[in-house]
């Protein structure tokens, strides 16, 4: 059982409106295929390129809410993607996701995210207390600095 | 899909619904996908240890669902302004989930035909396990 706090400590409070670090997103034509496929896509646009430019683009199209994948290193130090504190809630589940699409995305795009912890609060559920962590995250395209999408997740400890 | 035009929907209006099989390969692929490698999404042993029925289907692949269900109904001239999903139950694997959307709202703003719509997963029995809205924008007939 988890001891009740009567308030957010001030690590907490001070974490809010923090940034994490800067994570690189690449964006394959293998990732956006995948994805699509998983996803249940069959436009073509998202699945062979000569589709997608006959169609007026670029390259391969990533489907909205396809950003890409962190690039994978296992000699790097993980830096995690928020900021963060000291929590007595050690179970985490997935609240919910928000995506605001703001340009398209294309194979060949290199993107870089910047997480911010927008809100947290304590609140009590079924699982006992509970601390509701709001984050904001910008995707902005490295190539032309576009902001291409930004997310809003919440995640739920207790 | 013939495109949808602003002019032509109205509230109360239901989106051609998708009926998705989330079979185990299925979340395998979403797995690969989205870098979500947490086993209690393909490992029975695993999840069934974790006091799960089953494998469940990814939060995050479900909101993507919706995803796909807007992106289909905008087609080439709409697009989506934006959509957000609660997750506030699970669905077990190896059965299929229905996507559906409904508008709530249509109106106009800065010139363009906009749409909002409450969205959701729901599983066959019809419990709703991923809530949501969305916003669209759908283009006008000339």
């Amino acid at each position: 059982m988890v001891t009740e706090l009567a308030d957010l400590t001030a690590d907490m409070k001070a974490a809010i409106g923090q940034s994490g670090p800067t994570t690189t997103y690449e964006v394959t034509t293998l990732g956006i295929r995948t994805f699509a496929r998983a996803v249940g896509y069959r436009n073509p646009i998202y699945f062979n390129e000569d589709e997608a430019k006959k169609k007026g683009h670029r390259a391969l199209v990533a489907p909205p809410g396809y950003l890409g994948m962190p690039v994978f290193d296992p000699n790097r130090q993980e830096g995690g993607r928020r900021a963060d504190f000291e929590s007595p809630f050690k179970r985490n589940l997935n609240g919910g996701t928000e995506v605001e699409p703001l340009e398209t995305v294309y194979a060949g795009d290199v993107l870089e995210s910047v997480t911010t912890l927008a809100k947290l609060e304590l609140t009590k559920g079924r699982l006992g207390q509970m601390l509701i962590r709001t984050s904001e995250t910008v995707y902005t395209r490295q190539s032309d600095d576009k902001v291409v999408a930004k997310t809003r997740g919440t995640g739920i400890s207790y | 899909m013939a495109q949808v035009y602003w002019d032509d929907v109205k509230e109360g209006q239901e989106l051609p619904a998708l009926d998705e099989e989330m079979s185990s390969q299925r979340l395998v692929v979403w797995a690969a996908a989205s870098g979500d490698f947490y086993q209690i999404h393909y490992d029975d042993n695993f999840a069934k240890g974790n006091n799960l029925p089953d494998i469940i289907v990814h939060g995050a692949l479900k909101g993507m669902l919706i995803g796909r269900l807007l992106d289909e109904w905008v087609g080439e001239e709409g697009r989506i302004v934006k959509w957000g999903v609660s997750y506030r139950g699970m669905d077990p694997a190896r059965r299929n989930v229905k996507v559906w959307g409904k508008i709530t709202k249509k109106y106009e703003r800065g010139g363009e035909g906009l749409v909002d719509l409450d969205v959701g997963v729901a599983q066959p029995n019809g419990t709703q396990t991923t809530p949501g809205t969305a916003t669209v924008m759908l283009p006008k007939k000339k």
